[in-house]
This record gives structure tokens, C-alpha cells and sequence, in this order.
């Protein structure tokens, strides 16, 4: 697999090379949007409103709305300048119990791969990690941004999780209703009827019901029905560079004439 | 599922279900595809060496579904080897290069029956070693006229100083090779110029050939793709058997024996069967050799 990024992992005297890979494929299935006339697959074009035309993307630049209709824009180059500098080790920070994390933290997953060398302290770290239970914290930047991210151990392996920051996560506070009183037997009713739909997580049993279904129909169209095809595009009147053509057309004089 | 266990340099392979009739209506089994592949290999091998290999597995036989894999199956024996390429959206994917028999072999016993190849190597994706027309009849038309047109074609390129091949589909069509094997050369060249000569013909036989994708136009002629000069498309490699009712290959000819066939006027004649590809290769070695080493550079570009 094609690693994302490559360095070390390190806290107080260790430091393990490795490569970040992905974790998750998401299953989804996209499609290409076609002209329905003649199948032609549709290209995305920017435009102006104003003046009724397409706009080139040399003519294309970033403004930040602070109120409707006013911007301020943003150069590339002004947006480098406050990028972070790429990130050569994962630093470890903090220790901390995966317990005390709620998953709503959680933002997207990544696995480590030891390098060369590293698969001896990759094992160990992996393993007391897997058994504590804990998750090393680290801040790493990745694709110009900073992620805050929970290193932890899934069966003998390193992950990666980027976290959300906590600027990021809505507060629930208006949304939990008032504190109020419940009655007792209430509460044992309800925790009985949750503890006889009690199950081991076991993911393989929820299927994406959508995809299956559609990667069927999809199956069964290719079956009854040979694909549309989109149109070459050629723009007749240009057959082709001046030299190479006068050239053919010669030689396809004389061939015809042979013939 | 019966199982046999094969040594081939060393490597051991295991083999499923070689009594699978995969050509049924010929009696053709998975172990008459794997003897058939085992004795061309020494001339197929060169076609397929270093190329990203599109596996058109028919697991089920001819009759049944198939299935186009491009990625290199994952539970690949360790020694299979495989390159990195990059997809149409930047993502790498792992490819299979069949560069030795015992990965041929490999890929026969999963029934991939017909092997499709890029023009361009695996290090080098950007780079075609050859400039290809895939002659394709139209309803209507039949390989006697695109054999009119691949005599075209060779007459055409002769007087450029350049050298053409060609070979059966193993299906209905021809395919006539323009070897490059230059490191300069770009699929936009090859696409610039096999668009001009598929437009020259379309104009000077209207009759004969269309140089259009679309179906509608292609009736009663031959469509010459010239589109398929391109890094993302595959042909299907010289030698390989093809999936129809007969085990028929896609096989080299020579432009004699085009012309011989093409006064002969019969379709059939152009079908080489398995057994024909084995005792005529015994015979004359790989006819197709120089598409991989001629240097030829195109003109007018």
C-alpha cells in the first residue's frame, strides 16, 4: 500500500520509522454525470454571473466572505505562509486512557507501518499500548494542516486517529433536555430492556444494504445491456499537424493509383 | 475443489480444478489452457514482460460471466511480481507483470483466459513502445476488409520508412503495430498521428472506413480506433487465447499470408486455433519479435 507519509515515532528515548498508510476504503459508489443527448461525460466550468462568461483559472481567486457581497482576498502564497511546516516525527506529548475519549473525538483513521529497523520497538509499543489500553497523544501535521491525533494499538498494530479539536465539537448542552425527575421503576425498566438486545459489536453483520443493492442493479444492467458510449471528440476540420498530412495524402495519391 | 501441486523454477504452485471445462462446446479444460500458455510461453513472455497485465478472468468458462481485474490479486503467491501504478484519480494500485512462466501460470489458474496489455511499460506509462490501429468491422463488414485496410495501412507507412506488423484479434478484427521502442516518443504523438491516418482513410475510402466511435457510423465499414494510443488502454496481447466458442488466439501474420488470405476471401481462414498457434510458432519462432526492439521514429510530427 502506498504510504501518505513517512518519518518517525517518537517519545522521550524512542524513535520507530514509519510510514503512515490508510485505514479505511469507503465503499461508496460514485457516478459520472453525463449529457444525456449523447453521453458525453460533463466537465465542471466556473462562471460569472455578472458578465455572462466562463472564467479561465488564471482568472480564478480566493476572497473570504466577512460580510455579503465583501470580501478579502487571499493570495496562494498568503495561504502557504501561515501553512505549518510538514511534520517529520509524530511526537509523543501525553499518555492518556482511551476510556476518557468519547468517540465523538474521533475523526479519521490511519495505520502505522514500521520501517526498516523499527519493527523491533513498533512490536513492543504496540503491544504494552494494546494492553493498558492506552493512547500516546500527539500533534502532526499532515496535508498543511495540524491534527491533534491518538496513537493506539488494534491487534498488534499501530492507528492513528486524528481527533477533532474541541472548537470543532457542537456542545450538546442545548440539545440534552432539562434535568428533571425519573422514576425509579422507569429506569430499571428501560435498563432491562436494553440489557436483552445486549450483543458483542460485530460489524460484519451491517451490511451498506444501498450499496449491495445498487452494486446488484448495477451487475444485472451490465448484463442485460451493452454500456452507452460517449462520443470521440474531434474537431473535424483539423486532421491533423500540416507537414504529416500534406504527407499522407501524397503517399495515399500514389497507393491509389497503384491499387 | 481438486488441487495439484506444480514445481516451475523452483516455485511451487498450486493448481485448482484443471478438469473446469472452460471452452465447453470444445471440450477445452483449464489444463489444455495451461499446456496450450506453457507452450507458447517462450513467445508470449516477451509481449507480456513488465506490462501492467488487465486479467479477464472467466472462471465459470467461455459461456459464463467474466470479470476484468486489474488490480493484482491480493493473495498473490509472494514471488508475483507487481508494479505501482498510478489510477485515473492519482491513487496508486497494484498491478501484476507476468514476466516469467510460473506467473502465467499463476494467473491461467484463475481463468483470466484472455490477457489485455498496455503499449507502454510499467516503469515507463507514459512512454508507447508501439503505435497501434485496431481495425474493427462494423455490422455488416468482416475481416476481409479490415484486411483491405491494414494493406492500406502497410502501403501507406512503407514509403515513411516505417515498418508494420500485424496481427489477428482473435476475434473479428486485425490489429497493425507501428514499433517505436524510442524513449521520446508520447501517446500524444502516436494519438496525433494514428488520428491522421484513420481520418486520411476515412476520407479517401469513405466506403471502407470510419475513424468514428460512434456504432451508427460504423455499418458495412471498418472502424479504425486510433484512440487506443493511449495510456490508459489495453490491446489484447499477441498469443493470447480469446473467450468465443472456439479456443482461438490473436496471432501474428505475415503481410503475405494477409494477402493470400485476403484474395482467398474467407473469413474462417483467419482463425488460428490453439494447436495452429503451437505448430506454426515451432515452426517460425515469434513473428511478432520486432514490435518489441525495432526503433523507428515517426515523421511530420
Amino acid at each position: 500500500m502506498q504510504g501518505i507519509w513517512s518519518g518517525t515515532i517518537s517519545f522521550s528515548l524512542v524513535a520507530i520509522p514509519v510510514e503512515l498508510v490508510k485505514a479505511v476504503e469507503p465503499g461508496r459508489i460514485s457516478f459520472r454525470m453525463l449529457h444525456s443527448e449523447d453521453f458525453s461525460p460533463l466537465a465542471r466550468r466556473m462562471f460569472c454571473p455578472k458578465d455572462d462568461v466562463m472564467v479561465p483559472p488564471e482568472e480564478i481567486i480566493r476572497g473570504y466572505e466577512i460580510a455579503p457581497e465583501r470580501y478579502i482576498p487571499i493570495t496562494d502564497e498568503e495561504l502557504e505562509s501561515v501553512s505549518p511546516e510538514r511534520s517529520r516525527t509524530i511526537e509523543i506529548v501525553d499518555f492518556i486512557d482511551m476510556k476518557e475519549v468519547d468517540p465523538i473525538y474521533f475523526d479519521h483513521p490511519y495505520y502505522l507501518v514500521p520501517l526498516k529497523g523499527g519493527e523491533k520497538s513498533y512490536r513492543l509499543l504496540a503491544e504494552v499500548m494494546g494492553r493498558t489500553n492506552m493512547a500516546g497523544l500527539a500533534k502532526f501535521v499532515l496535508a498543511e494542516r495540524e491534527y491533534l491525533v491518538a496513537v493506539k494499538s488494534t491487534e498488534g498494530a499501530l492507528a492513528v486517529t486524528t481527533l477533532h479539536y474541541s472548537e470543532e465539537i457542537l456542545s450538546a448542552d442545548d440539545i440534552a433536555p432539562k434535568a428533571g425527575t425519573i422514576e425509579a421503576e422507569a429506569k430499571s425498566r428501560m435498563k432491562k430492556s436494553i440489557k436483552t438486545m445486549m450483543a458483542d459489536f460485530n460489524p460484519g453483520k451491517y451490511a451498506d444494504e444501498r450499496r449491495e443493492k445498487l452494486l446488484e442493479l448495477l451487475k444485472r444492467k451490465a448484463q442485460e445491456k451493452a454500456p452507452v458510449e460517449a462520443p470521440v471528440i474531434e474537431g473535424e476540420e483539423e486532421e491533423g499537424p500540416i507537414d504529416l498530412v500534406a504527407a499522407l495524402e501524397d503517399i495515399m495519391r500514389k497507393v491509389k493509383k497503384s491499387r | 475443489m481438486s488441487r495439484t501441486f506444480v514445481d516451475i523454477a523452483g516455485k511451487r504452485l498450486s493448481l485448482s480444478n484443471l478438469e473446469k471445462d472452460l471452452y465447453p462446446s470444445h471440450g477445452f479444460t483449464k489444463a489444455h489452457v495451461l499446456e496450450y500458455y506453457t507452450r507458447i510461453g517462450e513467445c508470449i513472455l516477451p509481449h507480456l514482460k513488465d506490462r501492467a497485465l488487465t486479467l479477464k478472468r472467466y472462471p465459470e468458462g467461455v459461456e459464463k460471466d467474466f470479470f476484468f481485474e486489474k488490480r493484482c490479486p491480493s493473495h498473490r503467491p509472494a514471488w508475483v511480481k507487481t508494479a505501482e501504478v498510478p489510477l485515473d484519480d492519482g491513487e496508486p494500485m497494484t498491478v501484476c507483470l507476468v514476466d516469467d512462466l510460473e506467473t502465467l501460470m499463476w494467473v491461467e489458474n484463475l481463468a483470466s483466459l484472455e490477457l489485455h496489455v498496455p503499449l507502454a511499460r510499467a516503469g515507463s506509462p507514459d512512454t508507447p513502445d508501439s503505435m497501434v490501429f485496431d481495425l474493427d468491422p462494423g455490422d455488416g463488414a468482416d475481416i476481409l476488409d479490415c484486411a483491405r485496410v491494414a494493406l492500406i495501412l502497410r502501403d501507406l507507412f512503407s514509403p515513411l520508412r516505417l515498418a508494420s506488423y500485424v496481427k489477428t484479434s482473435g476475434r473479428k478484427g486485425l490489429h497493425v503495430y507501428v514499433p517505436l521502442n524510442r524513449r521520446e516518443t508520447t501517446f500524444e504523438e502516436t494519438k496525433t498521428f494514428s488520428r491522421a491516418v484513420a481520418l486520411i482513410l476515412q476520407k479517401n475510402y469513405p466506403d471502407l472506413v470510419t475513424a468514428k466511435m460512434a456504432k451508427g457510423e460504423r455499418k458495412g465499414k471498418v472502424f479504425i480506433n486510433w484512440s487506443q494510443n493511449d495510456a490508459s488502454k489495453t490491446m489484447i496481447c499477441v498469443y493470447s487465447l480469446r473467450a468465443r466458442e472456439k479456443p482461438i488466439v490473436s496471432f501474428p501474420l505475415e503481410w503475405k499470408e494477409l494477402e493470400r488470405l485476403a484474395e482467398r476471401g474467407d473469413p474462417e481462414k483467419f482463425h488460428i486455433t490453439h494447436a495452429e498457434a503451437v505448430s506454426r510458432t515451432e515452426k517460425t519462432g515469434d513473428l511478432f519479435r520486432e514490435v518489441l526492439t525495432k526503433k523507428q521514429k515517426l515523421p511530420h510530427l
